[in-house]
């Protein structure tokens, strides 16, 4: 009777966890400095992943939830289809997103397929991602010029007050990006340690504030830049509806940001 | 009510500040003139010409008069570089097209003053002030902050963006907005009944918003409580249709009666 031949070629337990390890730890010493260090791994962090990286920028996104992609999956009322507004839709084209257009201005994508482009797009530009890790505090040097993060498992925070004395670990980089959306984690702990006063949010005066967001993008203290939504906590800007563009244009405007800062140093 | 005119202004002195998408300035300073034979100079962009380290100053000062929270009372805050920087390049650009912050109005008023007169006051003239940003002031009685379309004194502020933004739309507008339809889509169903930026009405609207700050130097009161007459007080966009493009007539007999006495060559 013929051997039954198995789909799989044969491994064993300790050769995947080997596999693992090995590769995580390799990526992760690689990544304990990086040109810049993005937080959060929104529309925005991965739009400024993307363009940076795309430049040969050295890039990590640390995000504290298992999936990336933030809340670009789904639209308003958790209905998943994605809004933009012109010129938001260029990038979409850009990234080989199919859209449609539902009236002048506003064009509607499905939310799976958006984000799942992004990501791709982002990992094909060569960025690296550190998923359930949570950012925990700002590395400063003189000067208090932002240069990292100090980082820790994202389940640390769930754990029981009598078990969670995991300390942390710190990550250096030349650049670190706020795009934590409203919460706006970077920014508010400068402001802890009185070096930044955020704003908070503004009344949702107009539809139209998404201008606003892209406008405020940049450097809001030496080392850190702030896209997204975490640019309206930041400068108490007008809140935003569902709509991505601001947050894919933001991604971009930062990136610029960072690429000239690069060259000049 | 005070009837009599106790000033008239030399001259109707408009300015404007960034894009006003659309509004023919011209056609608003003819309408002012015939109505009151009061001349009008267009003055043009109230930023042009600035010199740089005025900018730097004017810039931080529009930085620090931002409504943070509409529901609390003003407090002057240190502004972020990048707020100021974001002041700058609008003052630097005459056709700035952004606007959604609210600015503390009566201190904005006070930074577009001093552009304008650079010392001391000049109350014999009437200056106006078209601008695309928003501006709000404190109401007392909600306790909260609200977009205003106009602020009247030295100089007169009106507010295109606030036109569109302040008057509150249908309330099924807002209904279905909370209910998660795309705002462009409403904007569709409800085509029409509301001024929207770059609205072919926003002009003939404006005379009539324009005329309020020349009622203010006239009677001291810019409003009127007839909903049919340009000078009623609309908190509603269905109220500002009616009565600037809508009503009975353009002015109540009241008003009219007023301006019929000024173009006679009324009292000073």
């Amino acid at each position: 009777m013929a051997e039954k031949k198995t789909i799989f070629t044969p491994v064993s337990e300790k050769e995947v966890t080997r596999a693992i390890v090995d590769s995580f730890a390799r990526q992760f010493i690689e990544y304990v400095e990086s040109d810049c260090l993005i937080i959060g791994g929104g529309p925005s962090g991965l739009m400024v992943g993307r363009d940076i990286a795309s430049k040969g920028v050295k890039t990590l996104i640390v995000e504290r939830n298992n999936y990336i992609g933030g809340g670009f999956w789904i639209g308003g009322y958790l209905m998943n289809k994605v809004t933009v507004r012109e010129p938001g839709q260029e990038i979409l084209e850009e990234l080989g997103i199919p859209y449609k257009k539902a009236t002048k201005g506003l064009y509607v994508a499905d939310g799976p397929h958006a984000c799942s482009k992004l990501i791709a797009a982002a990992c094909d530009a060569g960025v690296k991602f550190a998923n359930m890790t949570i950012f925990d505090d700002v590395v400063l040097k003189e000067g208090n010029q932002v240069c990292g993060a100090v980082v820790n498992w994202t389940p640390v925070r769930a754990l029981p007050r009598e078990i969670t004395c995991v300390d942390p670990i710190a990550l250096e980089s030349k650049f670190v990006v706020d795009s934590t959306g409203h919460d706006a984690c970077v920014v508010r702990k400068l402001e802890e340690r009185g070096i930044l006063k955020t704003q908070g949010f503004g009344a949702m005066w107009v539809e139209q504030s998404e201008d606003l967001v892209v406008e405020h993008t940049g450097e809001a203290h030496p080392g850190l830049i702030v896209t997204g939504m975490a640019v309206a906590t930041t400068y108490g800007l007008p809140r935003m509806g569902p709509t991505f563009g601001a947050m894919l244009l933001s991604g971009r405007r930062g990136a610029q940001v960072i690429l000239e800062k690069m060259k000049k140093k | 009510m005070n009837d009599f005119i106790h000033h008239i202004p030399d001259g109707i002195y408009l300015y404007q500040e960034g894009d006003l998408d659309g509004l023919d300035i011209q056609s608003v300073g003819r309408y002012l003139t015939e109505k009151t034979r009061i001349p009008f100079h267009i003055q043009g962009n109230i930023c042009e010409g600035l010199p740089e380290e005025r900018i730097e100053a004017v810039a931080e000062q529009l930085a620090k008069t931002k409504v943070k929270d509409p529901g609390r009372r003003f407090v002057l805050g240190i502004p972020l570089q990048a707020e100021i920087d974001y002041e700058k390049r609008r003052i630097r650009s005459p056709n700035w097209r952004i606007f959604g912050i609210l600015y503390e109005g009566v201190l904005y008023q006070k930074i577009i003053s001093d552009l304008i007169f650079e010392g001391e006051r000049d109350l014999n003239r009437c200056f106006i002030l078209f601008t695309n940003q928003l501006f709000g002031t404190w109401d007392q009685n909600d306790k909260r902050y609200h977009a205003r379309v106009s602020l009247y004194g030295f100089p007169h502020l009106i507010s295109i963006s606030g036109l569109v933004e302040a008057p509150a739309k249908p309330k099924e507008f807002y209904l279905k907005k909370q209910m998660g339809l795309s705002v462009e889509l409403l904007k569709e169903e409800y085509q029409g009944q509301f001024l929207d930026h770059g609205d072919l009405r926003m002009t003939e609207v404006l005379k009539g918003y324009a005329m309020q700050p020349l009622f203010f130097h006239f009677t001291g009161d810019p409003f009127c409580e007839d909903r049919d007459c340009r000078l009623f007080n609309s908190h509603w966009q269905e109220e500002v249709l009616h009565s600037q493009i809508g009503g009975q007539y353009e002015f109540c007999p009241r008003h009219e009666a007023i301006l019929k006495e000024l173009l006679k060559g009324g009292t000073k």
